[in-house]
C-alpha cells in the first residue's frame, strides 16, 4: 500500500464513495471533509457512507473504529491500514 | 446492484414533468438502504417516474400498514421479517429463548399474522400491494441442531405459508417468489448482524438490492408475450417425420426423449393459459396431420393453430401466422432446433425472439423451460385467455365466411347472429379490462398505459366511468373485448381511453359502443382524447369516418354525424348499468 499509484487509487476510490453520499461537494471539498465541516453529515449519512465504503473496499467496519471515522482522512487511513492487513 | 450505484441512479437528473410513484415502504426495521436499492430498481425499469419511497415507525409493521393513507400513495409494499411476528423472533430484544417460551412464541406469531393479513387486505382493496415473506434465517432459538427441523420451527413456517397462500389469491396481491430469492440472494449471506445491532437495519447490502430488485421486477410487471411459435421435428418431437415415419418419432423416456414430451406438456400448459401456440415446419401435410392423430401426443392438436407446414422459408409460415393471430412480431417467441431457421426468421422479423431448442443439452433445455414461463408468465388466468384460440379460429371462420361471393357485408353481418354485452360501471378485480388496456394496439385511442395503481385511481374516482364490452356470435364467443374509459360531462361524454382488441375487428362493434352510449345517455356529443401512435391505424380509420373535420388531439363526434355515418348494426344489445 505504499505503492503510490496504489494510494492515489485508493483515494481515487474513496472521493467516489463520499460524493456518492454528499453529492454537494467538490473533491477539494471532500478531501478536507469532516463531520464538522459537513453540515449533512448525520447519523444516517455516516451509516450509508460507511456501508458504501465497506462494499468498495471489501473491508469491514468493527463497531468500536465507528464513532472515530469522522473525516476523509480518518476513513482513508483505516481503508489503507486494513486492506494492507 | 451497489449501494453507490444506487446512489447515484437515484440522482439522476428527470424531466420536470416525469409523473410521480409514491411507494410506501412498510416494515418493521430502519429502511436505509432498502428504501435505496428500491427507488433505484424502480428509476430503472420503464416507464421514466419520479420515485417517492415512504417508510413508516420503527418496530411496527402491523401499525405502518394499518395506518396507510391510500390517497397518499400509489403503491404499498410490506416487507415482513420474523420480528415483526413476535420480537422474540429477532436479536434487538432480549425477551428469552427458553423452551418453555418457544410455544408462545409460534401463538403471538400466528396472531400477528392475523392482524397483518386483515391490514393487508384492506390495504389491498384500494392499494396495488406487493408482500415478502420473511427473507432472513430463524435465530438459533430451537433445541434442536441446525440440520434437524424442530417442531416449533415448522410450525411458524406453515402460519407464513398459510398466511401466504390466503393473500395470494387476491389478485391485487403480489407475494414475492421465496424460491426465486434464494436463487439470487442465498439465504447463508443475507442477515448482517452487525448493521441490525447498531443501525436496525438487518440486511446485507447484496440481499438488500436482491429484494429491490424483485419487488421492483413485480412492480413494474412488464407485460408477457402474447404467442409461440414451434418447429416439430427435433424441437416438438425427437426425429425427422419424413425420414422416421409416424411411429418413429418419439417424446417419452423410454424412447431417451424425455425433453420433447417435457417440452410438449410445457406447451400445453401455455395454451391452458390462454398463450397463443402455432405450428412452422418444413414437412409433408399429409403426415404432419397423421403425426398429430397419435394419441399419445401430450398437447392437443386443438391448442396448436394455424399449423402452418410446407416446404418454403419459415418466415413465410411466420408471417401467416403473424397475420392469423393479428400480433407483432416482438410478442411472439419463435422456437425451433436449427440455428439456420432461426437466422432466417430472425433477419425477417428482428422484433421476434428466436430461441434454439437445445435437443441435447438437458440443462440448457430446463433453462429454456424457465426462461419461456417468465417470458408468458401471467398473475391471473381470465375466462378470456380460455377462449383465445377458439375466438381466433372463429375470426378466420367469419372472415372466409365475409369473403364468400356474392356476399354483402350487411348481409353476412346479419346472418351471423351477433350479441354485444355491454357492462357499465366499475369491477375492481375486472383484470381483464387493465389487462387489455396495457396491451391493445391497433383499435387503441391513445396508446396510453396505465399502472396498476393509476388503474386503480381511475377506478376510486367518482367522475369516471368504464365501459366493459363482450361479444360472441354463431362462431363463437370473443370473451370481453372491448373498453371505455370516460367521463358525463352533462349531455356529452369525453372518451379518455378506449381500446378494443383486434379479433374483435369487422364486426362493427365499434359504432355499437358509440350507439349505445347515444342512446342509453341522451348524448349530443362524445369527445375522444385521440392520440395517433404508430400501431393505432385501425382506431384512426374508425374516428375518421366518423366525423367531418380532420383527426386533431380532441377528437368530437356528434349525434347527427354519428346518426348520419354509422352503417347498420345487427347485434341484439345487452347491457348492465351499475351505480
Amino acid at each position: 500500500m505504499h505503492n503510490p499509484e496504489h494510494k492515489q487509487n485508493l483515494e481515487h476510490r474513496l472521493v467516489r464513495c463520499f460524493s456518492s453520499v454528499f453529492p454537494d461537494l467538490d473533491e477539494e471539498q471532500i478531501r478536507s471533509a469532516s463531520i464538522e465541516s459537513v453540515p449533512g453529515w448525520h447519523s444516517l449519512a455516516s451509516v450509508t457512507l460507511i456501508s458504501v465504503v465497506q462494499e468498495e473496499f471489501g473491508v469491514q467496519v468493527s463497531l468500536t473504529d465507528l464513532p472515530n471515522l469522522v473525516s476523509f482522512s480518518a476513513v482513508q487511513n483505516y481503508v489503507r491500514h486494513h486492506i494492507a492487513s | 446492484m451497489k449501494l453507490i450505484d444506487a446512489l447515484a441512479v437515484i440522482r439522476r437528473p428527470l424531466p420536470k414533468d416525469a409523473p410521480l410513484l409514491r411507494v410506501s415502504l412498510a416494515c418493521g426495521f430502519t429502511p436505509l438502504h432498502l428504501q435505496t436499492f428500491l427507488a433505484a430498481a424502480l428509476r430503472e425499469r420503464p416507464p421514466l417516474e419520479r420515485i417517492e419511497v415512504t417508510t413508516g415507525l420503527f418496530g411496527d409493521l402491523a401499525g405502518n400498514i394499518e395506518n396507510i393513507q391510500p390517497a397518499a400513495c400509489d403503491v404499498l409494499v410490506a416487507i415482513i421479517e420474523w420480528q415483526d411476528l413476535d420480537l422474540r423472533l429477532g436479536v434487538r430484544n432480549l425477551g428469552g429463548w427458553r423452551v418453555a417460551q418457544l410455544p408462545d412464541i409460534v401463538k403471538s406469531a400466528r396472531r400477528m399474522l392475523v392482524r397483518l393479513e386483515k391490514a393487508i387486505l384492506t390495504a389491498a382493496a384500494s392499494l396495488p400491494t406487493y408482500i415478502s415473506l420473511p427473507t432472513l434465517p430463524l435465530p438459533p432459538l430451537f433445541t434442536t441442531p441446525s440440520q434437524q427441523a424442530s417442531a416449533c420451527e415448522l410450525e411458524l413456517r406453515q402460519a407464513v405459508s398459510s398466511f401466504a397462500a390466503s393473500l395470494a389469491t387476491q389478485s391485487r396481491l403480489r407475494i414475492l417468489s421465496a424460491s426465486h430469492l434464494d436463487e439470487i440472494s442465498p439465504p447463508s449471506n443475507r442477515f448482517d448482524l452487525q448493521s441490525e445491532l447498531s443501525a436496525g437495519f438487518p440486511y446485507g447490502l447484496s440481499h438488500a438490492s436482491a429484494v429491490a430488485e424483485l419487488l421492483a421486477s413485480l412492480i413494474r410487471n412488464s407485460s408477457a408475450k402474447k404467442g409461440l411459435i414451434t418447429d416439430l421435428d427435433d424441437t416438438l418431437w425427437s426425429g425427422i417425420l419424413g425420414e422416421n415415419g409416424v411411429d418413429g418419432i418419439s417424446w417419452h423416456l423410454d424412447q431417451k426423449a424425455p425433453i420433447h414430451g417435457l417440452y410438449q406438456q410445457f406447451l400445453a400448459s401455455l395454451a391452458s393459459a390462454g398463450i397463443l401456440t402455432a405450428v412452422a415446419s418444413k414437412n409433408d401435410t399429409a403426415l404432419v396431420q397423421q403425426a398429430f392423430e397419435r394419441d399419445d401426443l401430450l398437447i392437443d392438436k386443438q391448442s396448436l393453430y394455424p399449423i402452418d407446414v410446407h416446404w418454403g422459408p419459415k418466415s413465410e409460415s411466420v408471417r401467416r401466422i403473424l397475420k392469423t393471430w393479428n400480433v407483432a412480431a416482438d410478442s411472439v417467441v419463435f422456437i425451433d432446433d436449427s440455428p439456420m431457421e432461426l437466422a432466417e426468421v430472425k433477419a425477417v422479423f428482428p422484433d421476434m425472439e428466436c430461441l434454439v431448442f437445445p435437443k441435447t443439452d438437458y440443462q440448457a433445455f430446463w433453462q429454456l423451460l424457465r426462461r419461456l414461463r417468465d417470458t408468458f408468465g401471467k398473475t391471473i388466468v381470465s375466462e378470456e385467455d380460455s377462449i383465445r384460440l377458439e375466438s381466433i379460429r372463429a375470426a378466420a371462420a367469419l372472415h372466409n365466411s365475409s369473403n364468400g361471393e356474392g356476399t354483402s357485408p350487411d348481409s353476412f353481418l346479419q346472418d351471423v347472429q351477433a350479441n354485444v354485452t355491454i357492462s357499465f360501471g366499475k369491477e375492481k378485480e375486472d383484470h381483464r379490462a387493465f389487462e387489455l388496456v396495457n396491451k391493445t394496439n391497433q383499435f387503441n385511442l391513445n396508446g396510453k398505459r396505465l399502472t396498476e395503481s393509476s388503474w386503480m385511481a381511475y377506478l376510486n374516482d367518482p367522475a369516471t366511468f368504464v365501459m366493459t364490452v363482450s361479444y360472441d356470435d354463431k362462431y363463437g364467443a370473443l370473451g370481453k373485448i372491448a373498453v371505455l374509459l370516460g367521463r358525463m360531462q352533462g349531455k356529452a361524454a369525453a372518451i379518455d381511453s378506449w381500446v378494443m382488441s383486434c379479433r374483435a375487428f369487422s364486426r362493427r362493434i365499434e359504432h355499437q359502443c358509440l350507439s349505445w352510449l347515444f342512446e342509453n345517455f341522451s348524448l349530443q356529443e362524445i369527445t375522444f382524447a385521440y392520440q395517433p401512435t404508430d400501431r393505432n391505424k385501425p382506431l384512426q380509420d374508425f374516428l375518421a369516418s366518423m366525423t367531418t373535420t380532420p383527426l386533431s388531439s380532441d377528437v368530437r363526434v356528434s349525434r347527427a354525424d354519428f346518426s348520419e355515418k354509422c352503417p347498420p348494426l345487427f347485434h341484439q344489445a345487452k347491457a348492465t348499468v351499475n351505480a
